[in-house]
């Protein structure tokens, strides 16, 4: 078990150093970098468009835009403030959100939100995946079940469907205070879960 | 340590479920709050996580040719070098400047009614970012009345409270046989040395005698004037009194019955007290 958990976390380590590695010679303008951070990110990253867009075409769009901005603001990542690919997958959710705001009204991105955003579905992830990225989905995966449904209603409706605390209260017709405290409780349990996992 | 409602705000940050005006703010806080900022960055990391949890799913298979290539035209367009200088031909010079003219005066023209066109677009988008701009100011303007209005009455309702908690509150019990039935009330306020006492069914008095209220103040040996004063018909009063000297510590009031006018030292029978 220590064995595994090791393994684990050397790969993260070294995916987390390999991704970091890639962006600093993108920064000097290398772009075979680039292609190369393409082929360990770009499968996340689609799947996220994908799933707050829920068009194929959207979602291409949008990781397309999310790489050139990648490759312009390489020079811009601060390994300090987090991970590369959790900056990669913050930029993806709000380019997918902005698209969604583009072609809906605010009122129908409300009503809709809740159909909208997928369930997680399978992860989808084999052996031809970078271990890093089989490892971690499972672990957010395993983290986000044993969240209380309420939890992880609130936290997906505003990470996937760009809701914003009064609009999910509305939505859910549950008190602001309410949906404030299972966001806060929601993810300050993820982040212990996944403490020395992401 | 960081509050509840920072961690609160933390959490929602990162879920991106702060509008506009509440994320920067927000963002304002972390930049003077380090342990603030490194709970944020946090959550974020936690939050952007949750990508995983969405089916995976592989991208078209042009999609990355047509990323590098969109980065190649990109650069292509930001580095495209000077054009040459043109040649001269002298023998097609007229012809070529004639050409060259009509040909300027075309491009000119065409793009003019771009420019034309552009000017416009970028009047209207102006004009849409000043309507957005006046309708953000209007709403900050609410809100700031609204935060203003919700201070002032918590102001308010923490000096209610403040005045509350320095009032001494006392019912008076009765001495005699003939006041049972007497209640009464006295409260003293030490700040603003003084008191209110309220009474209900207190006997009546003759014409020649009064009703005299004393605050008992330890660093005094006798008790402190307090004034004199009759119930109504009903046996009710209602008054406000000081005491004729400072009162540092009231521990008790007394009334006693005195004769028309009060005394300076209680001589007649004690009809109430009331310890603090």
């Amino acid at each position: 078990m220590n064995s595994a958990r090791e393994t684990e976390s050397s790969a993260r380590d070294e995916a987390a150093r390999e991704h970091a590695r890639l962006a600093a010679a993108m920064a000097h303008g290398d772009r075979e970098a680039l292609g190369q951070l393409y082929d360990l990110l770009a499968k996340p990253l689609y799947s996220l468009a994908l799933r707050v867009t829920g068009d194929t075409s959207e979602a291409q769009d949008v990781v397309q835009d999310v790489f050139v901005q990648l490759w312009h603001k390489a020079a811009d990542y601060d390994p300090v403030r987090g991970s590369y690919f959790s900056w990669a997958a913050t930029l993806t959710r709000n380019r997918s959100l902005d698209r969604i705001r583009m072609r809906k009204r605010r009122s129908e991105i409300i009503q809709t939100s809740a159909a909208d955003i997928g369930p997680a579905g399978d992860a989808n992830l084999g052996s031809d995946d970078a271990l890093w990225l089989r490892e971690k989905a499972t672990a957010v995966r395993a983290a986000l079940r044993v969240l209380p449904p309420e939890q992880r209603q609130a936290i997906e409706l505003a990470f996937f469907g760009g809701l914003t605390q009064q609009e999910i209260s509305a939505h859910l017709g549950d008190p602001l205070g309410t949906v404030k405290a299972r966001i806060r409780r929601g993810l300050l349990r993820l982040r212990e879960a996944l403490s020395n996992r992401l | 340590m960081i509050r509840e409602i920072h961690q609160e705000l933390a959490a929602l940050y990162a879920v991106g479920a702060l509008d506009g005006a509440e994320r920067s703010g927000f963002e304002q806080l972390c930049a003077g709050d380090p342990e603030l900022q490194h709970l944020a960055d946090e959550l974020c990391e936690t939050s952007a996580a949750l990508a995983l949890t969405s089916a995976q799913v592989e991208p078209p298979p042009g999609l990355k040719r047509a990323v590098l290539a969109a980065i190649e035209g990109r650069d292509q367009a930001q580095s495209r070098p000077p054009a040459g200088p043109i040649e001269f031909f002298p023998r097609i010079l007229p012809w070529a400047s004639a050409a060259g003219f009509a040909f300027a005066a075309m491009w000119f023209g065409s793009r003019a009614n771009t420019f034309r066109a552009e000017a416009e677009a970028m009047r209207t988008q102006r004009d849409l970012a000043e309507v957005a701009y006046r309708m953000s100011q209007a709403q900050l303007g609410e809100r700031t009345l609204l935060a203003e209005q919700m201070i002032a009455e918590l102001g308010q309702r923490l000096r209610r409270t403040e005045d509350l908690s320095r009032l001494k509150i006392t019912a008076l019990a009765s001495l005699l046989g003939n006041t049972l039935e007497t209640k009464a009330i006295a409260v003293w306020d030490a700040d603003q040395q003084e008191g209110l006492l309220s009474v209900e069914k207190l006997p009546a008095v003759a014409f020649e005698q009064d009703y005299q209220i004393w605050v008992i103040d330890p660093q005094y040996p006798i008790p402190v004037d307090g004034g004199v004063f009759k119930p109504d018909g009903e046996g009710r009063a209602t008054l406000t009194f000081r005491g004729d000297k400072p009162i540092a510590n009231a521990s008790a009031f007394a009334i006693s019955l005195e004769k028309r006018g009060g005394v300076p030292k209680a001589e007649g029978p004690l009809v109430l007290l009331g310890r603090l």
